[in-house]
């Protein structure tokens, strides 16, 4: 992995770096933010997070768990209560909603992770210390003849610091 | 004729929306609130006298539990038919608590109320720690407390399962899934604060190879925000409706049975706006001393506080609407044995306790209609202990009451706690008080990055707040007296 890594104090200069950087089609480019900026994510213009459908199908598995669990231990193990049904839904929706919020959280968690691609036992390439502090971060990766340009480029946008790593 | 050409208006970038109600003028860029929030996390003499105190007093609670153990239950002050006593009346204190923390990081979020983002931590830590703390009492109110496992349903060699109509293992799933949800969200939301923990640890390797292991190797990319805002966010939506199922199940505990003053089917609203009410008590407790003694009071400001009080005197309104309803209920309904029961739990045998609960929680917080006072720390402090003292008594005027005055008379008793459960009791708040003095000295108690989205960033070009030339903010002059007391 070889490419172009740029800090920058200020926010709209990253951001103009950006969108600068997306015109001329120069690599694939990263940005590192210590706090999220609608500014920043506008001029990456990434789709949407596909964090939700973890959400989804964790939800509903758990929900149908919460009830399954319930009716079948029900008529595993029949305890007849004020005559009501062995397996009383309405009662039950407690363990369905319950199971359906457990599930649906956990998977979300997992969503984040996969999709995130964390944890990462190593830091990659790229990354300062400065990024979490107050300063922004872009990394293009580039091939060796496009890092002269990105290095520029950078650089004309107000970047405080800009180096090569691979 | 001349024309009039209107001036094009540039479309302003959309602002952080989950904070656009609230800033920090005192705060004035992103290395301050690494310097003064990271600042916090060292140790003082007066965190180890406290941390101290908090280990005597859980310490006192073993002993008394130990006691129990050997001697039995009845060391407990149970007075047949009062088998229900500090015990029950703890738990669903505890679990109350917990309430206002979800209640604040996630119900709050959802409506990007500004004002949550500096307490929010706290509150959330103080939810996790008071649903370990709860989750303690039905194992103290058991026997057998070794048995408690017997509650949750797994395959096992005697191929009998739990009764699944019981409110009892309602119980379980609810404060297990709601322990599950509530730390796992406080984790989360962790994650890029202990990523900044890990790059700024200088100090002590041991330290800092704790942070990397739990920042999971978060680099702050735009990657890794955009799923967590989502996954955060979902989170959020998952947690609202589970903190106001929790509540509703512990009160199906009582309502479920046909005793006199439970039976009724405003218990869950009932519960859940005494929870939250409860809950922002406990929060005040902690967080107006925090923000004194670790000097973040111009982050937790006087409008932080006042906005937090105005959600405190809601829910003190509902929950007098709640007991208002409860005695129009027990005459509307004709039923003698309500009726009975009522006035006997207001002018009869517990109208101490009565008296104690409507002053703590109907009476003293319509003091926060008046701004001056919201305003005032010092009041909103008193004021969190009155809400603590007078929700315990909620607690013990449902459950107390109740079963000492049940429909048969030759059945109508007391009871008297003993040392025993006074014990526990303190022993509960230690336990609490422990966790919580060790979570503000290790992990930042204000979110770092969300402070972060606040603050105005660094700009090339001058915007309208004004900066300096290298680029701070002004710094700001209180302009209402008394803002950062």
């Amino acid at each position: 992995m070889l490419g172009v890594l740029a800090a920058f104090h200020e926010l709209d200069s990253a951001v103009d770096a950006l969108e600068a950087l997306k015109k001329q089609n120069i690599g694939a480019v990263r940005v590192f933010t210590p706090t999220p900026r609608h500014e920043l994510e506008e001029a990456i213009g990434a789709p949407p997070s596909g964090v939700r459908r973890f959400t989804l199908i964790g939800g509903l598995l758990g929900c149908t768990f919460g009830y399954w669990i319930a009716i079948w231990v029900s008529d595993w193990w029949p305890l007849v209560v004020g005559g009501k049904p062995i397996a009383s839904w309405v009662p039950y929706t407690v363990f369905g909603f319950e199971v359906m919020v457990l599930i649906g959280g956990l998977s979300t968690v997992a969503g984040l992770f996969i999709n995130a691609r964390i944890p990462r036992i190593t830091m990659m390439v790229g990354y300062d210390p400065r990024f979490s502090h107050g300063d922004y971060g872009i990394w293009v990766e580039c091939p060796p003849e496009q890092a002269r340009a990105a290095e520029d480029l950078l650089k004309q946008h107000g970047a405080t610091e800009v180096r090569r790593e691979r | 004729m001349a024309t009039v050409t209107k001036p094009v208006r540039e479309e302003p970038r959309r602002p952080n929306i989950a904070t656009a109600a609230v800033s920090l003028p005192a705060v004035r860029d992103f290395e301050q609130v690494d310097r003064e929030i990271i600042g916090t996390l060292r140790p003082t003499l007066a965190w180890f006298i406290g941390l101290g105190v908090a280990v005597l007093a859980l310490l006192l609670g073993i002993t008394a539990w130990m006691y129990q153990i050997y001697t039995g239950l009845g060391v407990a002050g149970y007075n047949p038919p009062v088998m229900w006593g500090v015990y029950i009346i703890t738990f669903v204190f505890w679990i109350g608590i917990g309430h206002a923390g979800t209640l604040i990081s996630a119900i709050l979020y959802l409506f990007r109320a500004g004002f949550r983002t500096t307490i929010y931590r706290c509150a959330e830590a103080m939810t996790v720690f008071a649903v370990m703390t709860a989750a303690l009492f039905p194992i103290l109110h058991l026997g057998r407390p070794w048995k408690f496992f017997w509650l949750i349903p797994y395959p096992n060699w005697r191929y009998i399962w739990p009764q699944f109509k019981s409110p009892l293992v309602w119980d379980v799933f609810a404060i297990l899934t709601y322990f599950t949800i509530s730390s796992t969200f406080l984790y989360i939301g962790l994650i890029p604060d202990i990523a900044v923990l890990r790059d700024r640890e200088k100090v002590s390797p041991i330290r800092k190879r704790i942070f990397t292991m739990l920042s999971l190797g978060w680099r702050n990319t735009d990657n890794e925000w955009r799923h967590f805002a989502r996954a955060y966010l979902f989170l959020a939506a998952l947690s609202t409706p589970l903190v106001l199922s929790v509540h509703s199940v512990v009160s199906f505990d009582f309502a479920m049975a046909l005793t006199p003053g439970w039976h009724t089917t405003i218990f869950p609203p009932y519960f859940v706006a005494g929870a939250i009410f409860s809950g922002m008590g406990m929060v005040f407790t902690i967080i107006i001393p925090l923000r004194k003694w670790f000097g973040v009071k111009h982050y937790v400001t006087i409008n932080h506080l006042d906005a937090a009080a105005k959600l405190a005197l809601f829910t003190s309104l509902l929950v007098g609407c709640a007991y208002m309803n409860e005695w129009f209920v027990a005459w509307f309904s004709g039923n003698e044995a309500e009726q009975q029961f009522f006035a006997n739990r207001i002018w009869g045998q517990w109208w101490w306790a009565s008296s104690i609960l409507y002053t703590c929680n109907m009476v003293l917080p319509l003091s926060l209609f008046v701004q001056k006072l919201r305003r005032s720390a010092a009041w909103l402090f008193i004021i969190s202990f009155t809400i603590n003292i007078g929700m315990w008594f909620e607690r013990f005027v449902i459950v107390v009451p109740s079963l000492s005055h049940e429909f048969e008379p030759w059945q109508w008793t007391s009871y008297r706690p003993t040392w025993v459960d006074y014990s526990i009791l303190i022993g509960s708040f230690g336990w609490f008080s422990m966790w919580f003095m060790l979570f503000i000295k290790q992990l930042p108690v204000i979110a770092i990055a969300e402070v972060k989205e606040i603050v105005p960033p660094k700009l090339r070009t001058a915007h309208e707040h004004g900066v300096d030339a290298a680029g701070r903010h002004f710094e700001y002059e209180p302009d209402t007296p008394g803002e950062f007391a």
